[in-house]
């Protein structure tokens, strides 16, 4: 059995919306890669894939196995990152369009739950077990 | 949207505002509705659901309401709010071992990520949450992750209760290493160990989403 793995850079997904962003990913897993993204999505985006995953559950597709590490920010990088996020929401509100977010430093792994069977996640690491 | 926001806005101005919206998260079989029916019946008499070793026995938001927990002199009125599990992943295949097959698994897998979906949407509609982990189960599940990332980014108060302490494999200081940064009560819903604890706390930090 083969085994495809997609390696997404996170200009591929920046300043895409929520709903496109979703999209993108559970077209790809739900067709059976394995996608690392060079960044993470936001808690709430996080949990709407999750919320839309089972939304797509059948009986091919049972859902996704999803690990991300997110770099932990102190200081003056915690508070540039939420003067990005302030950024970033008073411009959708100007614009009044779905909210274009970009993603956050840090890694994500998202693949079919068929194949990827366990995820250990340590805090800065995790190691994934697959099954093709 | 925004005329949601102004629905939501005057529904919040006029709700009760004596009783605090306790949602019970966690991923699956880590004993929430044990939990909520050990609360329940601590304080009403009465159990808000039943609860099963089948993974996701809660498929639906169970509710008890105006329950009055008391501590230490001060009292809190709730609305419990027993979440589904949570998971990423919902597969009909596994119900087998349990003896669930054909239909009725698909069945089961259905109503389950349902249950999933509209835990997520309460998320919206809750003060105050208690998230509960197994204490013989690795707590750095992406599940647990999420919900907590999610929660700090809604500025939701969170308790995390590591339950089934009274097992031999519970190591609940491994929940205290992975989410330092939050409140911890260790108990045994099923024993009720420790569960004074858990109302002190409550009491302590629950409060009103802003």
């Amino acid at each position: 059995m083969k085994l495809k793995m997609d390696f997404i850079s996170s200009a591929t997904l920046n300043g895409k919306s929520e709903k496109k962003k979703i999209n993108y990913i559970l077209k790809k897993v739900k067709k059976g890669s394995v996608l690392v993204l060079d960044g993470v999505m936001k808690p709430g985006e996080e949990m709407n894939l999750i919320r839309e995953t089972m939304r797509r559950v059948d009986d091919g597709f049972p859902g996704i196995e999803v690990c991300s590490l997110r770099k932990e920010m102190k200081g003056l990088k915690l508070l540039f990152d939420r003067l990005s996020d302030g950024k970033e929401r008073f411009w959708n509100w100007v614009t009044h369009g779905p909210a274009k977010t970009d993603l956050k430093t840090g890694m994500t792994l998202i693949g079919p739950a068929k194949i990827i069977k366990k995820i250990k996640k340590n805090p800065n690491s995790f190691s994934v077990l697959a099954e093709v | 949207m925004v005329f949601g926001r102004f629905i939501n806005w005057i529904f919040n101005f006029f709700r009760t505002r004596q009783d605090i919206r306790l949602g019970i998260y966690g991923c699956t079989n880590v004993g929430k509705t044990t939990l909520a029916n050990k609360i329940a019946k601590d304080w009403t008499g009465e159990e808000v659901g039943e609860v099963s070793k089948v993974p996701h026995e809660t498929r639906l938001v169970q509710k008890k309401e105006k329950v009055v927990i008391e501590s230490k002199g001060k009292k809190l009125s709730i609305n419990i709010l027993d979440m589904p599990g949570l998971a990423t992943k919902v597969d009909y295949r596994k119900f087998r071992k349990y003896g669930i097959k054909g239909k009725k698994a698909k069945e089961r897998a259905r109503e389950a990520t349902q249950g999933i979906v509209e835990a997520i949407k309460w998320l919206n509609n809750v003060d105050t949450v208690l998230a509960v982990m197994d204490a013989t189960q690795d707590p750095l599940t992406q599940v647990n992750v999420t919900l907590l990332g999610n929660l700090e980014a809604r500025n939701i108060p969170v308790i995390l209760v590591v339950n089934k302490i009274d097992l031999k494999k519970a190591k609940p200081d491994d929940v205290r290493e992975a989410f330092p940064q939050y409140p911890v009560v260790d108990i045994s819903a099923l024993k009720g160990e420790n569960i004074d604890q858990l109302y002190e706390t409550v009491i302590k930090h629950a409060r009103r989403a802003k």
